[in-house]
């Protein structure tokens, strides 16, 4: 039978009918989007500053003042108070109300003025992991730009000091950032989030509603209908496809307008990554809804096949290279990864046809297969 | 409440779970595989990161520069491009995530003993990295300064207490056992009584003798236990497995878990009151659960959000669960030390799940 436009017409209007009856379900499908596009834009920041600082200065002198001075100038470190004892600062790092402590012991001035190094601790909590390397990190090169500025003025000071002294200049980063100059954590994210949104408007929602369609034995009465098979499947299938695409503008579009997103490269590179890359996602849905009794389990599917990977595996927000290379490998299982590549080339790095057709043809070989096994066993469930 | 009643209610849920075979397997395997994902790409530490070195200077200083990074584990040189130009192809194609280019007159200007720069070029598209990255280089670089120890300054020990290790799984375990909870107990909850109303059951139920109370218990119970065999399982494979040493008070785990699962037992109930289809139940599960990830520290933390967002994120239990499980494993925290977040973990159990039974009351009343 061929396939006949009105049918699916009249199909996709009855999807479009469910959808605005249920005006919540689709508040939700709109505003997902938004309010994930917002959080990840605003809340989340690769950048570690203002790590919360207690100062325990035995010391007390303007010497000591001055040293830790430095630790409150500069955006890494954030004194939040002080502390008398070590047992001020194992309740402070319990309590979570400072992740870095600075212990300046008695005696600092002394060492000062004798020209010689005085023992400074450190504390750093290591129960958050990132922070703590760079506050590692960001502490050392406090301390050795300290000391360079109180060696050089001391020599100054200090008539016939500098004859012994050995003169040695500093090495200091200058860092420059690519691509996005000021870090913006939302233009990193964005790219990536349209690809998350795609793969949970398709496959979610399609698997869920299709399996819903069965649970509720209205499947079987469109079977009698003259809808064919592919009719079926098309209809289905459409409202979300469209839907992802508004979802998708929606993003882009709030990204660009608010957030400071540029487009770099082609609409038209974007365009097909995002055509195959939807037909891929749908086929998926469709393969999950044909292998899941129930909408419960369609739907722990499709978090475990949909969002999970393309949250975790796409290198959305956590980098691919360096996750173990089993996992490496598995990355390559799902779409999104190709298509978080291709996204964030061509809006960020201008990326065009010829630094993405890899991802690109990947996506192909994807899709086709993926489509190729959803008709397949659709129809086999179907025809039971 | 009748026990036999209850048993009864308990044994039809379990049957119920035991007919859907698909879902129990996938009730079972989603632990392991957010334990495979978290375990091994969230809590991934970067190291290795490619990285291409530019000596335009070509001194025995540059090369003891270059070699100092070449010897980090956390750098990996995979080309050694003359000049500048090379590099907008290679991060174009994602073969380096960070450059570090040495100008010309570096030993010059350090002989002279002036301050010299040293560029590290890193790819903003790959926030993460970068900030990483950064932080790294300029750890090799203040390794490389180690000034002579004279004259006035400070020697600076600096120490990592708690989690010397800086295993970042050792955090995130901990968090990934609430985590899991959360979503299994909110999954399931929030389709409970939703699921019941579609299909016309919760009707034929309430013709029988089974009072609300009871109907609630063992709407609850059987689910309850579940959670707490997953969390049990999650906690056995990350000390197992993942070696996440654990110094806390079993006491203040469980404590904390409990009062947090019954928040969930709440809000899942509340969302399946709420919602008329479970497609509406699974979106604002959805909806609940994605600012919980994201905003209660649980993968990005809270220290690095701005003071705008900070306050919103004691809104969220998960915060507070967070911090009663990583300070109990991580830190070894007792009750005292972590009185305020249990206090409100069980602020909000009273509060989200007194107004699930009241919600519970009066709808199926109607």
């Amino acid at each position: 039978m061929r396939a006949s436009a009105a049918r699916i017409a009249a199909l996709v209007r009855k999807e479009f009918t469910h959808l605005f009856r249920d005006p919540r379900s689709l508040a939700l499908v709109l505003l997902l989007p938004v309010v994930e596009l917002l959080l990840f834009a605003w809340a989340i920041s690769f950048d570690v500053r203002e790590v919360p600082t207690i100062i325990w200065d035995a010391d007390g002198s303007a010497a000591s003042r001055a040293y830790v001075q430095q630790y409150a100038a500069g955006g890494f470190f954030t004194v939040k108070g002080s502390a008398d004892s070590y047992d001020d600062i194992d309740k402070a790092f319990e309590r979570g109300q400072a992740r870095v402590a600075v212990v300046v012991p008695a005696g600092f001035q002394r060492a000062q003025d004798a020209g010689l190094r005085a023992d400074v601790q450190v504390l750093v909590d290591g129960g958050e992991p990132t922070s703590a390397r760079m506050g590692e990190a960001y502490a050392l090169a406090l301390n050795q730009r300290y000391n360079a500025t109180s060696f050089a003025s001391w020599v100054a000071r200090t008539p016939g000091a500098s004859v012994d002294a050995p003169t040695t200049g500093v090495l200091e980063p200058r860092v420059r950032t690519w691509y996005n100059p000021d870090r913006l954590s939302s233009v990193f994210l964005i790219p990536g989030l349209v690809v998350v949104i795609i793969m949970i408007v398709t496959v979610q929602q399609t698997a869920v509603t299709i399996v819903r369609e069965r649970d509720q034995h209205t499947a079987e009465q469109m079977l009698v209908s003259p809808l064919s098979h592919t009719e079926l499947v098309v209809g289905k299938l459409l409202p979300w496809t469209v839907l992802a695409f508004v979802d998708m503008a929606i993003v882009v579009g709030l990204g660009m307008g608010l957030f400071e997103l540029p487009m770099r490269g082609s609409w038209a590179v974007l365009a097909a990554g995002s055509v195959l890359f939807v037909f891929a996602s749908l086929a998926i849905g469709l393969i999950i809804s044909s292998v899941t009794p129930s909408p419960e389990t369609a739907n722990i599917a499709a978090i475990m096949v949909a969002f999970l990977p393309s949250f975790l595996l796409s290198g959305f927000a956590f980098p691919i290279a360096s996750m173990p290379p089993v996992l490496q490998a598995v990355t390559y299982a799902f779409p999104a990864r190709e298509m978080v590549t291709i996204s964030r080339g061509v809006f960020l790095k201008g990326a065009g046809l010829a630094d993405v057709w890899t991802e690109l043809l990947q996506l192909t070989a994807y899709a086709v297969v993926a489509v190729g096994v959803a008709v397949r066993l659709y129809g086999r469930r179907a025809r039971r | 409440m009748n026990g036999k009643r209850l048993r009864l209610l308990i044994w039809k849920e379990f049957l119920q779970l035991r007919r859907d075979p698909l879902f129990l397997r996938l009730a079972m395997a989603m632990p392991i595989i957010q334990l495979v994902l978290f375990g091994y790409v969230v809590a991934a530490d970067v190291t290795n990161l490619k990285t291409a070195v530019i000596d335009l200077d070509r001194t025995p200083a540059s090369r003891t520069i270059a070699a100092s990074f070449a010897a980090s584990d956390y750098f990996n040189i995979v080309a050694r491009p003359d000049g500048e130009d090379a590099l907008r192809p290679l991060l174009d194609r994602n073969e380096i995530a960070l450059a570090i280019v040495i100008p010309a007159g570096t030993q010059a200007s350090l002989e002279r003993g002036e301050v010299a720069g040293i560029g590290i070029v890193v790819d903003g598209s790959d926030s993460s990295t970068a900030s990483v990255g950064t932080s790294y280089a300029s750890r090799v670089i203040a390794g490389y300064n180690a000034l002579p120890d004279a004259g006035p300054g400070a020697k600076a020990s600096v120490r990592v207490v708690f989690n010397q290790s800086l295993r970042t799984v050792n955090t995130m375990i901990p968090g990934l056992i609430a985590t899991i909870m959360m979503i299994s107990v909110l999954a399931i909850m929030s389709q409970a009584v939703v699921k019941e109303r579609e299909r016309g059951t919760l009707e034929q139920m309430f013709t029988t003798p089974i009072s609300r109370g009871e109907y609630l218990v063992g709407k609850v119970v059987p689910y309850m236990v579940l959670s707490g065999v997953q969390a049990l399982f999650v906690a056995t494979i990350g000390t197992l497995w993942f070696r996440v040493p654990f110094y806390g008070s079993v006491w203040v785990v469980l404590t904390g878990l409990l009062l947090f699962m019954l928040t969930n037992v709440g809000m899942g109930l509340l969302i399946s009151l709420v919602s008329r289809t479970r497609q509406q139940a699974q979106q604002m599960m959805m909806f609940v659960m994605l600012p919980t990830m994201i905003l209660s520290g649980f993968i990005f933390p809270i220290e690095s959000m701005p003071d705008a967002i900070k306050p919103f994120t004691a809104a969220i239990p998960m915060t507070h669960a967070l911090v009663v499980m990583r300070g109990a494993f991580v830190k070894g925290a007792g009750f005292d030390a972590l009185a305020t977040p249990l206090l409100a973990l069980a602020g909000f159990a009273v509060a989200i799940f007194g107004l699930a039974v009241v919600l519970m009351r009066r709808r199926l009343s109607e």
